[in-house]
């Protein structure tokens, strides 16, 4: 008579709530670290990757000199919904989720003291004079 | 002591299972990803079944689908005439490749660079990956629709398999017809084992075997009931086989002898394929499931345990489950 072969439990199925692709699990940490895919992953040569690399610092370090030196300035911000509003730019949280500004003309008056939140900014303008 | 083989079932999908495919072996392990007439491709951890992501996007049937050696990008094929390739670590779609017509069949280049489709438009396209936008190469030379191509010979050469009943081998510099191979019924299924530059086809009851290079006839195994799919052991001792009587069936490669049938499935079986490690073997289903047999029945492997005779009479072996509960899909 033969014994069926016993198992530890059954395969996981499907999460109802979610797609899946765990980012919490050590593939998606080890291959997926950056929000804008690098060469790697599609696999073009090595030597790319420090151009890459270098290109990706030189980048990030003008993106903080600019906020540098829009401080106690008046910038204009062009945000969805069609807004324009003009501020004076005080400083930026560390993850550049919102802008700190005074000052800030809208329509239906001027705020002394404003956070904008910056995921709703499509660009921003300021005179470096 | 004799061992029943237990099949572990896969659940998650809703209706009949098409097509599968095994990644390459990974740091992480080996993947298996499933085509399914709902649509939603399904990629899971390969030595258990886990399921780890469902690929969101395809609005038809997904009659095939592949991952690349590494199991960082997945390819599908749709009856919404795309074809898609998708992030295989976030699940993100990364490409859409627009056809005229059903789409069958994907498959990557070793490199991953290069995407080779087929379906029922006839042609088959070659789509570079590192210039997306760039039109597609196209073969033209079938009569029917394409039903699967793979790149073979080192990625020199493509393998198609079509419903005009022929199998067509081509360069893929000069894009022309090197071999044909003719047969009085369709082709149900092909498999392409690299190392041994071995062909698996399928047709009628029939499960050929062939040289991939020169077309020529290794043998030829007759099973009991139409079969639609195959698959050679890495170690070419066995292959298994499935089709229209639900059962898979397991054969000596050397001596041709028919050794287990297994039943499980509730419906017809139309995709059978070995693991990298030839461990175990998954099987897509009518049913829409897909289970996983072990190739040696009662070792350790993945979720399958050995219990050795004495420890089966244990009070402490709650966490064992002899017999498995039934999911209902």
């Amino acid at each position: 008579m033969a014994t069926p072969v016993s198992v530890l439990r059954l395969p996981k199925g499907p999460d109802p709530n979610s797609r899946g692709f765990d980012p919490k699990s050590p593939r998606f940490i080890a291959l997926c670290r950056t929000s804008i895919a690098t060469s790697a992953s599609s696999e073009t040569n090595a030597e790319q990757l420090p151009i890459e690399q270098h290109a990706r610092s030189v980048l990030r370090e003008t993106f903080l000199r600019c906020l540098l030196s829009m401080t106690n300035k008046k910038v204009q911000f062009l945000m969805h919904e069609r807004v324009k509003v003009e501020a004076t730019f005080g400083a930026s949280d560390i993850d550049v989720l919102n802008f700190q500004v005074s000052d800030l003309h809208t329509p239906i008056g001027v705020q002394k003291e404003a956070l904008i939140r910056c995921q709703d900014v499509i660009s921003f303008t300021f005179d470096p004079v | 002591m004799a061992m029943r083989q237990t099949p572990l079932t896969c659940s998650g999908h809703t209706r009949p299972v098409v097509d599968l495919a095994f990644s390459g072996i990974t740091p992480y392990g080996y993947f298996l990803i499933s085509a399914c007439k709902d649509g939603k491709p399904m990629m899971r951890q390969g030595d258990t079944g886990d399921w780890i992501g469902t690929f969101l996007g395809h609005k038809g049937a997904v009659w095939g689908a592949t991952l690349n050696t590494d199991a960082t990008k997945a390819a599908t094929a749709a009856a919404d005439f795309t074809a898609k390739v998708w992030d295989a670590v976030s699940g993100d779609e990364v490409l859409t490749l627009a056809h005229k017509h059903i789409v069958k069949t994907v498959n990557f280049t070793k490199d991953s660079t290069c995407l080779l489709t087929g379906g029922n438009d006839k042609l088959l396209r070659l789509y570079d990956l590192i210039n997306p936008e760039a039109a597609p190469q196209e073969i033209a030379g079938h009569t029917s629709a394409i039903k699967k191509a793979l790149w073979c010979n080192n990625d020199k050469q493509i393998l198609s398999a079509a419903d005009d009943k022929t199998i067509r081998l081509w360069d893929r510099s000069s894009m022309e017809e090197v071999k044909q191979l003719k047969f009085d019924t369709a082709v149900s299924s092909m498999e392409y084992l690299a190392d041994g530059e071995i062909l698996v086809i399928t047709y009628g009851k029939t499960i050929g075997f062939y040289n991939a290079l020169s077309l020529d006839l290794i043998k030829t195994v007759d099973a009991p009931a139409p079969i639609n799919s195959a698959s050679l052991h890495p170690d070419k001792d066995f292959f298994v086989a499935g089709g229209e009587d639900f059962k898979l069936y397991k054969f000596d490669y050397g001596t041709k002898e028919e050794l287990e049938s297994y039943k499980g499935h509730f419906g017809p079986v139309h995709c059978v394929r070995f693991s990298p490690d030839g461990e175990l073997y998954a099987s897509g289903s009518e049913d829409g499931t897909l289970r996983l047999w072990q190739t040696a029945v009662g070792k350790t492997y993945g979720l399958w345990k050995c219990v050795l005779p004495e420890e089966l009479g244990l009070e402490n072996s709650e966490q064992l489950y002899t017999t498995p509960p039934e999911i209902k899909a």
